[in-house]
């Protein structure tokens, strides 16, 4: 495709979603939904009037030089949302330990906010750690700056216009009540609009590198990209009631509609919770500790076993449902075999750190990569533990599910990304180093610390929990009343709540160090490396 | 890019490089092919054993032929058999000869608190002593008489509720629905507040008697002390449902009250409802007038 051709597109595309949020606006009756079109109308129309701008610019001088600036940008919403669902997660927390604190409002009770916890963390702060260190491994590792000067602001304005429409629906309300595909069908136009262009900007950069293999690293982020894209789709299929209102009704009902949503929220774990950050560890990991992947064929069958096996095992989110035993048990014998090729990835990660264990000590962004890898096998484990039908009639409806998906978001999701951001940071910035190694290890130690408060109180009132109603009086009657196990949860809440305020501590600390680091001398110019591509951009 | 040799690993790189980050060719460890293999046998295993794969119409049913379905089936079963013979004396019994029966209640009183806890004590509180608009189970004071039958009969039809047997019992709307002037009103007020000896207004309280009278007794009776016949509570005992303040009752005057208690036959087993019912006559024994 020609220049022109290439604009023309993407200038139809942004005047559809300008188009989409001025009918919203126009016809939208409530103000929440009102407000919403007005973002996506303000969102699109500053980015056609740039792109029209352009348009009749002259041909640009692309300088020799990878696209950082707007890798900075990812950075700082990341940690921007990393802050905000980190704390909301903690008002729900004390929420939890104490019910009167939501206020006795309906915006701020518990089921309306969490989903600003869950989006504001998977893919607020996940989601923005994964475009900006994605941008930046796909350059470095393909030696090929990004295949357009426009397309990676689409994506990262465009994403973040989407967790933005999404988190400030919630407390009015708007949501279509899928755990983690919440927003509604024109929240769900702008992903797509900005992952498609996603999409085509990684694969395009790929196709340009100078390298004659693809790192490991993009395998996995370009896997995470593109089974997003399948996941966002098919779960999204709905129809939008009328242009007025915000309410959309699934294409799919009952158990198909269950099957759906598990199909994709599983995914959205192993895509964009496991197959994305370990594209992370490629690269970051090998970086920091300067020693080789420990195995390239390890990196294999990670990849390729995770892509293979997650598929299958959603149905393991609905054993002992109305779901057809034959798919429950798809997904059981499935998830076991995918432990396997999680803990691939984990040996090889943790002995790619051969030769360099000292750096665990002296360096703590290495120390958060390292322990992030523990963790994710210890999630991996208990995830295929769970997965076994038995025992998942332990844990499911409990509290161990939320202690098992934390021990994989705090310990490694978040860690992974704390680790890479510690390292891309000054990188990306040119800064000589982190601000101060010793706020790093305090963010390092509190944020352990929180995590394993977390989990183990979690663990304790999951299996407490689920004993007491599967405990029987010889004539039959329950033993306890449901109040009763809810009364004891009350310590385990405690923890919880302390735990979790130490991680948003350390995060703050965390967020205050990045932002010294920012505000930091400048490196001096590293004269001929400052162009260190061959091959100029289109 | 020739495969290195690296010092120390003792294994040679692929020979791939990508901006410093190079990968060991290191063999993939024996313990990783064996437990890979295994964990696909075992997956295989529970393939042919268990309900797996699909066709085009039906599925591969396993061999030992489970299903979730019967599986539940037979649990459910066995619970309520087990519960159906531990409780026979409670279908098998008159209710009244239950409720004199003085052994009954240390033998059940532990299983059927769980059960009140579990659907009644979300209005009525664990304590049994009720909250602002959910009446006190143990102070001795009933609307429909503390009869064992009449308990139970509540239990089971409700008041106010959509079974088609329904108690039924409604506080008319006397200010909004526009029923009574205001100034009526609030001498009938002061009639109440002067029923309990509470501070009133002497000479209000003189017109609001006559206004009762006309307005009120055939529910509340004369003299305001309520009637099992119509479920209208006492107004001279100093039990409140909805306050007994002169602002709240005010509001019971100008808004009316109509609350519900459902109708839990159908939800519940005629055992329950018959074990709850004892379970109230036990405890208000206990507490007595309070």
């Amino acid at each position: 495709m020609t220049r022109i051709i290439k604009s023309y597109v993407l200038l139809a595309a942004t005047f559809a979603i300008l188009a989409l949020g001025v009918s919203i606006l126009g016809f939208g009756r409530d103000g929440a939904y009102i407000f919403h079109g007005w973002l996506i109308a303000l969102a699109a129309g500053w980015a056609l009037m740039w792109q029209l701008n352009k348009v009749t610019d002259p041909e640009p001088e692309i300088p020799l030089e990878y696209k950082d600036d707007v890798i900075k940008w990812g950075v700082l919403a990341c940690f921007a949302w990393g802050v905000i669902g980190f704390t909301v997660g903690d008002i729900l927390a004390w929420q939890l330990a104490i019910p009167s604190l939501n206020g006795d409002m309906s915006w701020s009770n518990f089921g309306r906010i969490r989903p600003i916890h869950t989006t504001a963390v998977i893919f607020g702060f996940g989601g923005n750690a994964l475009i900006a260190t994605s941008f930046y491994v796909v350059q470095r590792t393909s030696r090929a700056r990004l295949a357009s000067e426009i397309l990676p602001w689409l994506v990262f304005g465009g994403y973040n216009l989407f967790v933005l429409l999404a988190v400030t629906g919630y407390p009015f309300g708007i949501t279509q009540s899928k755990e983690y595909a919440e927003p509604e069908w024109y929240a769900d136009l702008v992903l797509l609009f900005a992952w498609v262009a996603y999409l085509y900007l990684y694969m395009k950069t790929l196709a340009r590198r100078a390298e004659p293999h693809i790192y490991v690293a993009n395998w996995c982020y370009l896997g995470f990209i593109v089974v997003i894209a399948m996941l966002h789709v098919v779960n999204n299929l709905a129809v939008p009631v009328s242009i007025d209102v915000p309410k959309s009704y699934p294409l799919f009902a009952g158990v198909q509609d269950a099957m759906t949503q598990w199909w994709y929220g599983h995914n959205a774990v192993g895509f964009l919770l496991t197959a994305g950050f370990l594209g992370m560890m490629y690269y970051f990991l090998p970086k920091a500790a300067g020693r080789p992947i420990y195995s390239y064929r390890m990196s294999i069958l990670g990849f390729w076993g995770i892509t293979f096996l997650y598929l299958w095992a959603g149905s393991h989110h609905l054993h002992y449902t109305a779901l057809p035993d034959w798919v429950q048990y798809l997904g059981m014998t499935m998830s076991i075999i995918l432990l396997v090729p999680s803990w691939g990835s984990v040996f090889n990660g943790l002995l790619t750190l051969n030769g360099a264990w000292d750096k665990v000590r002296t360096d703590p962004a290495i120390r958060f990569m390292m322990v992030a890898m523990l963790f994710y096998g210890l999630a991996t484990f208990e995830g295929s533990f769970l997965a076994i039908r038995p025992v998942n009639t332990l844990s499911h409806y409990t509290d161990w599910t939320v202690g098992h998906v934390h021990a994989g978001a705090l310990g490694w999701v978040a860690f992974i990304t704390f680790g890479a951001m510690y390292n891309m940071v000054p990188w990306v910035w040119k800064r000589d180093g982190v601000y101060s190694l010793r706020l790093e290890a305090w963010h390092f130690w509190l944020a352990l610390g929180g995590t394993l408060i977390y989990v183990a109180a979690m663990w304790n009132s999951g299996i407490t929990q689920s004993l007491m109603w599967q405990t029987y009086q010889p004539s039959g009657a329950f033993t306890y009343a449901f109040i009763d196990t809810v009364e004891t949860m009350i310590p385990y809440y405690w923890m919880r709540a302390i735990g979790g305020f130490l991680y948003l501590l350390g995060a703050l600390i965390g967020s205050y160090n990045i932002y010294m680091t920012v505000r930091g001398a400048h490196l001096p110019d590293e004269g001929a490396d400052a162009k260190p591509l061959a091959v100029a951009a289109e | 890019m020739k495969p290195e040799f690296d010092e120390v690993s003792g294994q040679e790189t692929t020979g791939h490089e990508w901006n410093g980050i190079k990968e060991l060719n290191t063999p993939m460890p024996w313990a990783f092919r064996i437990w890979l293999w295994a964990s696909i046998a075992v997956a295989a295993l529970l393939w042919v054993l268990y309900p797996s794969f699909p066709s085009t119409s039906d599925y591969l049913k396993g061999t030992i032929g489970y299903s979730s379905r019967e599986a539940v089936n037979l649990a459910v079963a066995e619970g309520e058999a087990k519960r159906a013979e531990a409780y026979t004396v409670f279908t098998e019994t008159e209710l009244d000869t239950l409720a004199e029966d003085p052994t009954l209640q240390a033998k059940f009183e532990d299983d059927i608190a769980v059960l009140y806890r579990d659907n009644c004590a979300v209005c009525h509180g664990r304590d049994l002593e009720g909250q602002t608009n959910f009446p006190n189970l143990v102070d001795d004071h009933w609307l429909w008489s503390g009869w064992p039958e009449e308990i139970e009969y509540t239990l089971q039809v409700g008041i106010n509720s959509s079974h088609e047997d329904t108690r039924f019992a409604e506080m008319p709307a006397f200010g909004r629905n526009e029923m009574l002037p205001d100034e009526e009103i609030s001498d009938i007020v002061e009639y109440v507040l002067s029923i309990l000896g509470q501070e009133h207004d002497a000479e209000a309280a003189l017109r609001g008697d006559e206004l009762f009278l006309d307005n009120c007794s055939g529910c509340h009776a004369e003299g305001g002390v309520g009637g099992y016949e119509t479920g209208a509570p006492s107004l001279a005992d100093s039990q409140w449902i909805y306050g007994g303040s002169r602002e709240e009752i005010a509001e019971t005057l100008e808004v009316g009250r109509a609350g519900v208690m459902p109708a839990w036959s159908g939800r519940l087993s005629d055992s329950e409802i018959r074990q709850l019912t004892l379970y109230l006559i036990w405890q208000g024994r206990e507490h007595g007038d309070s």
